[in-house]
């Protein structure tokens, strides 16, 4: 199995407001903290490879509390120098709040160049409420992610210069500098929850499908279908094409890691994930077909999760070294998921370094078996 | 209460709702009153003979991809009077349906013997900006909306069913196509409104929060001849919260101007 360590480098506040996106206010957000949480956030990715993982990953999110990456490509762009061996995965660019996403061509580019062909390259569509913060048209969202997609491959792969006429992005002349390093592109990751859209369009693709902060019974759900599609387009995937991103919580004993986990873990769900029932699903942004089965399966909000629900639905685990193997072996012998993106927090910068070095040392040498196999071959392309 | 009838206008399936007697008035309603027929649309059908569609995608109409703009409705109008047979109409819209009906008779005003517009949006006011009614909580929207809160039970939605909330979803998707961004109005509206020459009036109510009394102002301008009529206990939707008043404004302002026929 391959580790790679997440951050959404939230700005860890309470609060009372009923949305910690769109509508909670900046005057909340003090620089000098922002400062040492930023210096923190980096230090975390870069030692992360001196222990191991495979790679670092960053990602996009706009207006709020739960994540202040708001560009991604700068992040990678100051980590790329400062790393030698980790992949970099961008999770990811959201393509249609781009006005211009031929800037995303170019900028992954830029950083597959530098880091010597280290990138992973995200596409996602970003979630509801940045398109209240962007003032993109959610009823476009889909239509603009597979367009600005085809732009970037095209941009990627193609010799230039070309035109291209698309509804939204039109260009008479595509022909960006610098190419990436990385033939015929950086792999490309589809970070999403499950739309069976997005399913079929990664799987024809052999992109990886990364399943974001969702209860395990629902990956095995989506894995399912992500395999069958990749069955129905002649090929068997790749355990390296099922990742999912979640959240670890490791301490000497089971008791310290659950009041670690309670403590910090649930941040994300209570605060970060707050927000209007109508920020979740903006207009047009879901097909009505999709809406109905949201609606017919009538999951709990976020806020509404309980430690239980989290740890029981394997939203996160948590435990001693020994007991976080156990419940990784589930993600790794019967989910067979190739790749496990992990985000960890133990309430401060020093808690959570050492966090990271019990992981890396005493649960992650179990899953080596596969340390000689390049994750990115014949994959994400 | 009005018969609906499915009718297909240039491709496009809708819900109509008619009833009364008299020269034809064309009602656009606006957000969240598809498929409504509410008392002052009564009131009116004493007087005229009152089509009162429903937009694509609200009510009971079905979703219709193809529009992507609001002169696409004003278009879709077009063709319905085309569908219809009705040379000319009385128009009249409310909110949403005013900013149709505006951008209509920007493009057509010889199809219309009067022109009545309440409350509409569709252009920009220098020093205003509307408030963003997208995502918010509906105690905050009828809080907006309504000078009168006990009015808005006439739009309540009947359950909260699936089907229900899926066809609210259908609904604010249809607006969002036209007007999330730029939101509320067509920057090439108002200097177009100068080309109407049918005879309009304006229906405001006095505590609308959405576009108010200033927002009258600029149309008032804008459409050469056009008179105001101010609602005193009204917010965004007078034909709601001052239903027989509204009506009455509307009976004594078109029916003299309707053409033999």
């Amino acid at each position: 199995m391959k580790f790679y360590y997440f951050h959404l480098m939230p700005y860890p506040m309470e609060h009372d407001e009923p949305s910690s996106w769109v509508t909670l206010s900046n005057r909340h957000y003090d620089p000098v903290v922002g400062q040492r949480l930023y210096h923190e956030y980096l230090d975390q990715l870069e030692t992360a490879e001196r222990l191991g993982w495979d790679g670092i990953c960053v990602n996009e999110h706009h207006q709020n509390c739960y994540g202040t990456m708001p560009s991604p490509n700068v992040m990678a762009a100051m980590l790329v120098r400062r790393t030698s061996r980790a992949r970099i995965a961008i999770l990811g660019n959201g393509l249609p709040l781009r006005e211009n996403p031929l800037r995303i061509a170019e900028e992954i580019a830029m950083l597959d160049v530098v880091s010597g062909g280290r990138i992973v390259s995200g596409f996602v569509r970003g979630i509801g409420p940045e398109y209240y913060s962007t003032a993109v048209n959610p009823t476009h969202s889909r239509e603009r992610f597979y367009e600005a997609a085809e732009l970037i491959l095209r941009a990627w792969t193609e010799p230039g210069p070309f035109p291209f006429d698309g509804r939204f992005y039109r260009y008479p002349f595509v022909n960006p500098w610098p190419r990436p390093l990385q033939q015929p592109h950086p792999p490309v990751w589809c970070p999403s929850q499950g739309s069976s859209e997005t399913v079929e369009w990664a799987a024809r693709r052999r992109f990886p499908y990364l399943m974001v902060f969702t209860p395990i019974t629902r990956i095995a759900q989506i894995y399912g279908e992500y395999r069958e599609a990749c069955e129905r387009n002649g090929y068997t995937a790749s355990p390296y094409q099922l990742t999912v991103n979640l959240p670890i919580c490791v301490a000497e004993n089971d008791r310290k890691a659950e009041a670690i986990a309670r403590q910090h873990a649930l941040w994300v769900y209570h605060v970060g994930l707050r927000m209007l029932p109508g920020y979740w699903q903006p207009p047009g942004y879901t097909t009505e077909a999709s809406l109905k089965r949201l609606l017919a399966t009538r999951g709990k909000m976020p806020t509404e999760l309980t430690y239980e629900d989290l740890e029981e639905g394997g939203y996160i685990i948590s435990g001693s070294p020994a007991t976080v193997r156990d419940k990784l072996r589930v993600f790794s012998d019967e989910l067979k998921a190739g790749i496990v993106c992990s985000g960890m927090n133990g309430g401060s910068h020093e808690a959570t370094l050492d966090m990271m070095r019990m992981f890396s040392e005493e649960v992650m040498p179990h899953f080596r078996e596969d340390a000689a196999v390049d994750e990115t071959v014949g994959v994400g392309r | 209460m009005a018969d609906v009838t499915r009718l297909v206008v240039r491709d496009t399936p809708i819900d109509l709702l008619r009833d009364g007697r008299g020269a034809p008035l064309l009602y656009l309603h606006g957000a969240g009153a598809g498929g409504r027929w509410l008392t002052f649309q009564a009131r009116l059908a004493e007087r005229f003979d009152v089509l009162a569609p429903s937009h694509p995608g609200h009510g009971g109409s079905p979703a219709a991809e193809w529009i992507e703009h609001i002169s696409d409705l004003a278009f879709h109008y077009l063709d319905l009077l085309d569908t219809l047979g009705l040379d000319r109409v009385h128009l009249l819209g409310a909110s949403f349906g005013g900013w149709i009906a505006a951008e209509l008779a920007t493009m057509a005003s010889h199809r219309l013997d009067s022109l009545v517009l309440i409350d509409p949006v569709g252009i920009k006011v220098e020093g205003w900006i509307y408030p963003f009614l997208f995502g918010v909580d509906p105690l905050q929207l009828v809080a907006t909306i309504f000078h009168n809160p006990m009015a808005a039970l006439a739009l309540a939605p009947p359950d909260t069913s699936i089907d229900t909330l899926a066809m609210l979803y259908r609904q604010s998707t249809a607006l969002a196509r036209v007007e999330w961004n730029p939101y509320l109005y067509n920057p090439l509206l108002r200097r177009r409104l100068a080309r109407i020459t049918t005879p309009t009036l304006l229906c405001w109510g006095a505590h609308d929060r959405l576009a108010p009394l200033a927002c009258a102002e600029a149309w008032r301008k804008e459409i050469p001849g056009a008179a105001l009529r101010v609602f005193e206990e009204s917010g965004h939707v007078p034909h709601l919260e001052e239903p027989e008043a509204l009506a009455a404004a509307v009976i004594e302002f078109c029916a003299p101007r309707g053409r033999p026929r």
